[in-house]
């Protein structure tokens, strides 16, 4: 436009030396013309990997198709909540044999939705250029961390054939239980020469058998307490929930345990007992997608979380809905070995509605918590532990008291 | 101030480039020639819309305002001047277009700015000379018409460059 002005004007005013002031902007607008495009370029943006666990990245990255003429592409991502970008600004540019790339790294549990993308492609010489153009945000499971929890502990009640844990039955498992007197039937790579010899008598050597048990862990998601700031961040009673049952999953599927997952509110989740890799990853794909919400009315007060004998159950709870409160009682009277991890964070205030007195609200809250304070006092009293998440080692000193407890006789309620 | 806080300093001293270019072009005449005030005024803030928002129409008024203004103070000779100013309206154009590859706040890439460097630099030669070529005719006898010659002359390679990519954009 400059240049064009400039020769007009040059040639009008008889100035040549406003055709010297054009003579550059005229250049330019020749190579812009002599690079437009042929071809109608296309792209899309494609995720390196779309299963992640928190902390873990992904770069994220265009796919350029046609792109012979197109010299420079900027790209710029909308910021989403639990997701950080690296450049933080979610602007990306470069030329076209090094397309820009964006660094993903989602800091919460969920599935995610990244922010929508805007790209902007510019060919040669800056003469042309198409966009911006949309690009929906592309999903991405974000799987909670595991890695904080590891176990020394049997799990108290071991049912099945095989595994890891000692078995209160004697079989053959590797580790030394007894030394008896020879019975018909035992095996004789069994008897203990040494003692058999110094007392002139066959004796063989006993072992508990080694079996895997059939854990079921009980998220509570009738709500949401504390906020939420990812990862290294505050975390609410929702993420300590999830993330503490995904720890106690993981432990005890690598130990060969059986391991089902119940979820108490929101759209609700329910996975049977297994045990592999396989499991836990569906397990941990269930827990990803845990969302806070409440029961149907109908369900509240009928509430079962269909645990079958033998195996011990996990519940990760605040403990302030009355439907799991009732549901873990039962459950601890049927003689099962129920741990109940609190997942209310320190602190945790609610969120004041307007139009409520601040103080009212406060005074509410204080109230329902000396009611909570006395459900796990109850829970407690019935013999069911309430402990804090605290991470690795959290449940040893339960699971080993339960385990002592499993061989003293109970009453049961039926 | 709030989008200059968020500036890179890359960015930054491309818009004072785009800011200052012009107003230095305009002064760039001989002294005698010099703009009046309300013309620099006029320069200036169209500059300063320009380096606040280098892909506005802002831009194509700031830089010919300037053409305009030669046109006025040089209308006989090819003043020395005329190079210098050339080559800043030139810095001013490739500094906004290094501005306008994306969204406020965008990196300028080191490659894309080595490149239109040697871009401004090879096209910036023309400046010279054509100032060479005006300084070698300038005082000889004008053949009667040459001026409308040549406006005719740049009308039609005007329509005819038209044409070609009009016939271009209708091929599949």
């Amino acid at each position: 436009m400059v240049g064009a002005l400039a020769v007009v004007t040059s040639v009008i005013g008889a100035a040549p030396a406003v055709m010297v002031l054009g003579a550059p902007f005229v250049v330019l607008a020749c190579f812009g013309l002599l690079h437009r495009p042929d071809s109608s370029p296309s792209v899309r943006a494609m995720l390196d990997h779309r299963w992640l666990h928190e902390g873990q990245g992904t770069t994220s990255r265009l796919v350029l198709d046609e792109d012979d003429d197109v010299e420079h592409v900027a790209r710029l991502m909308a910021p989403t909540p639990y997701i950080a970008l690296h450049p933080p600004t979610g602007l990306a540019a470069g030329l076209t044999h090094a397309p820009p790339t964006i660094e993903i790294g989602p800091r919460r549990w969920g599935r995610r939705a990244l922010g929508e993308e805007q790209v902007c492609l510019t060919a040669p010489w800056a003469g042309y250029r198409w966009g911006p153009v949309r690009l929906p945000g592309e999903t991405l499971r974000v799987l909670p961390q595991t890695r904080r929890f590891d176990s020394r502990a049997d799990t108290p009640r071991p049912v099945g054939l095989v595994g890891v844990n000692r078995s209160p039955r004697l079989g053959a498992g590797v580790e030394f239980a007894d030394i008896r007197p020879f019975r018909p039937g035992d095996r004789l790579r069994r008897i203990s020469w040494r003692v058999s010899v110094r007392s002139r008598e066959l004796h063989v050597t006993t072992s508990p058998a080694e079996e895997d048990s059939g854990v079921l862990l009980v998220v509570d998601a009738l709500g949401d307490h504390g906020s939420s700031d990812g990862l290294d961040g505050t975390a609410s009673s929702l993420d300590q929930g999830v993330r503490a049952a995904a720890a106690v999953a993981e432990h005890h599927i690598r130990t060969g345990d059986r391991v089902g997952l119940r979820v108490v509110g929101g759209d609700g989740g329910l996975l049977g007992y297994g045990a592999g890799t396989r499991h836990l990853r569906c397990l941990l794909d269930v827990l990803a997608g845990v969302r806070a919400g409440e029961l149907p009315r109908g369900v509240v007060d009928r509430l079962q979380l269909r645990v079958t004998g033998g195996s011990v159950v996990f519940v990760f709870s605040p403990m302030l809905g009355q439907a799991i409160v009732t549901a873990t009682a039962s459950l601890v009277q049927r003689g099962l070995p129920v741990v109940v991890v609190d997942t209310l964070p320190p602190g945790v205030s609610p969120m004041v509605p307007d139009g409520v007195d601040p103080r009212l609200a406060e005074l509410a809250w204080r109230m329902r918590k000396l009611e909570r304070d006395q459900v796990l006092a109850g829970l407690a009293a019935l013999g069911c532990p309430v402990i804090a998440w605290r991470g690795a080692g959290t449940l040893d000193d339960v699971l080993r008291r339960l385990s002592r407890r499993r061989g003293v006789p109970q009453v049961v309620a039926r | 101030m709030k989008l200059l806080s968020r500036e890179t300093p890359a960015r930054f001293v491309l818009r004072g480039v785009v800011l200052v270019a012009p107003v230095l072009a305009m002064l760039a005449a001989r002294p005698d020639d010099g703009p009046s005030g309300w013309f620099l005024a006029l320069t200036v803030v169209l500059s300063i819309g320009f380096a606040a928002m280098p892909e506005s129409a802002l831009g194509t008024m700031c830089l010919g305002l300037v053409v305009f203004w030669w046109m006025l103070a040089a209308d006989d000779g090819v003043p020395v001047g005329a190079v210098p100013a050339a080559l800043l309206l030139l810095a001013a154009h490739v500094a906004s277009v290094l501005l306008s590859y994306g969204p406020a706040r965008l990196p300028v890439g080191v490659e894309l700015l080595r490149r239109w460097l040697r871009r401004a630099a090879g096209v910036g030669v023309a400046a010279p000379l054509v100032w060479l070529v005006a300084l070698a005719v300038d005082g000889r006898p004008e053949p009667p018409g040459i001026w409308v010659s040549g406006l005719v002359c740049a009308v039609v390679v005007c329509i005819v460059a038209a044409v070609a990519v009009t016939v271009r954009e209708e091929q599949p």
